[in-house]
């Protein structure tokens, strides 16, 4: 029993930490497995994407209700980080565990990086981190014009196909979709690292968008998370299907990540950042340091 | 462009906005998914059971007599078919939605990311 409310706390932790800091769930998902509670990584893979899943799918709903989020950018998207989440999810049962640990440890680096960096900045953008907080309409955290709020028509959206073209059709109100042949192979890396790593890849999806197809950073944001949901589910098939998700280390952990990310949201804005992001910052890289010992085969 | 060209490019304007019918779709199915996963997480913790005693393996023919005994690995398994399936659930009301207003490149994306879905599937059976 004990294991079992550890393992429920470990995931409200790291559900309320990821939800403040903007990062999902799945980044402390697969640590918390592996070096707290002894799982294969690709276990602890698996068990994340079921994670990811639900915080994303539970915050996509909001942003889809606030229209916020690109719906059809996003899905043109999706097409291809299912793809690389596929192939991902193939192939992350074929290379060495201690190479995963290895790509899992240049990750947690490169978070940790970012997070210094933004450390500098008077105020940070969310957005630039993973995924976005989970149930981001109970932080209270808009990001809407309120002009922007919709008759429940379609008459006020940005063009669709009808209007002129396929590409045409992507782009939102005020902005124009650039360079889509570069954000679909981006996607498709994307879905790769999200099945490789048991993360949403909004890492990489974010600043793709924003960057590379010139979207809005708070449509950016929406809409990779809505992109997280069927990327992270077209991986976690495959791991179902070959035996990659425990039923029982999943059931306990998705909840304390489903509720973490609700309180989290709510207490996001009472909670100083700055002192947070630091703390997670030395998480980050004992983290990183643990899953490098263990790509070398000493943990 | 033509009035009859109009008239076609206009009559989506008409119709409801897809984004609320996908956003009930996406948190019915999470909540719902998430009550069976929390159902069984109470089952197996006030059982005594441990988590790393290792679960058993998903058998769909299974799942059946696993609800009716209130065996946690019932609702376990259950709910997390049904997270892993809500996005795709999400993909296909999109799907009958773009057919509807008439947006067929979008219906058509909408079939590859399910097709791509099922590759997965396919992709786990081939080498499980």
């Amino acid at each position: 029993m004990e294991v079992g409310l550890l393992m429920l706390a470990g995931g409200i932790a790291a559900g309320a930490f990821g939800s403040i800091l903007g990062l999902g769930g799945g980044l402390l998902i697969v640590p918390l497995l592996t070096l707290g509670f002894g799982l294969p990584l690709r276990e602890a893979v698996g068990v994340s994407l079921v994670c990811v899943i639900v915080t994303s799918s539970a915050s996509a709903g909001v942003y889809l209700q606030r229209r916020q989020a690109n719906l059809r950018l996003g899905m043109v998207l999706e097409l291809f980080t299912a793809a690389g989440a596929v192939i991902g999810g193939a192939v992350a049962f074929l290379i060495d565990e201690r190479l995963l640990a290895a790509l899992f440890a240049l990750l947690l680096i490169y978070v940790a990086v970012t997070m210094l960096q933004g450390l500098r900045k008077p105020a940070e953008e969310p957005a630039t981190d993973d995924e976005t907080p989970p149930h981001a309409h109970l932080a209270g955290e808009s990001g809407v014009d309120p002009g922007a709020e919709r008759d429940g028509r379609t008459k006020k959206d940005g063009p669709t196909e009808l209007d002129g073209g396929f590409v045409a059709g992507l782009g939102g109100p005020g902005y124009e979709v650039t360079r889509l042949p570069a954000a679909a192979l981006g996607s498709v890396g994307a879905g790769i690292a999200s099945a490789l790593l048991g993360i949403g890849g909004g890492l990489i999806k974010v600043p793709l968008m924003h960057l590379v197809l010139g979207v809005p950073l708070r449509v950016a944001t929406a809409t990779s998370n809505l992109m997280i949901g069927i990327t992270a589910s077209a991986s976690a098939i495959v791991y179902l299907i070959r035996g990659g998700i425990d039923a029982y280390v999943a059931g306990p952990t998705a909840i304390g990540v489903f509720v973490g990310a609700s309180l989290g949201s709510r207490l996001g804005h009472r909670v100083g950042q700055r002192g947070l992001r630091v703390l997670f910052v030395l998480v980050l890289v004992y983290t990183a340091i643990e899953m490098v010992r263990r790509a070398a085969g000493i943990a | 462009m033509t009035s009859s060209r109009r008239a076609e490019a206009l009559e989506p304007a008409l119709e409801p906005a897809l984004e609320p019918a996908l956003a009930r779709v996406l948190q019915a199915g999470t909540y719902l998914s998430v009550g069976l996963v929390a159902v069984g997480s109470v089952l197996l913790i006030a059982g005594g059971g441990s988590p790393l005693a290792g679960g058993p393996a998903l058998a769909l023919s299974r799942l059946p007599a696993d609800l009716l005994a209130l065996r946690p690995e019932g609702f376990l398994w259950l709910g997390i078919l049904g997270i892993v399936l809500t996005p795709a659930l999400r993909v296909a009301t999109a799907l009958l939605g773009f057919w509807r207003r008439g947006e067929r490149a979008m219906a058509g994306v909408a079939v590859l990311i399910l097709a791509v879905v099922a590759a997965g599937v396919v992709s786990g059976l081939l080498a499980g």
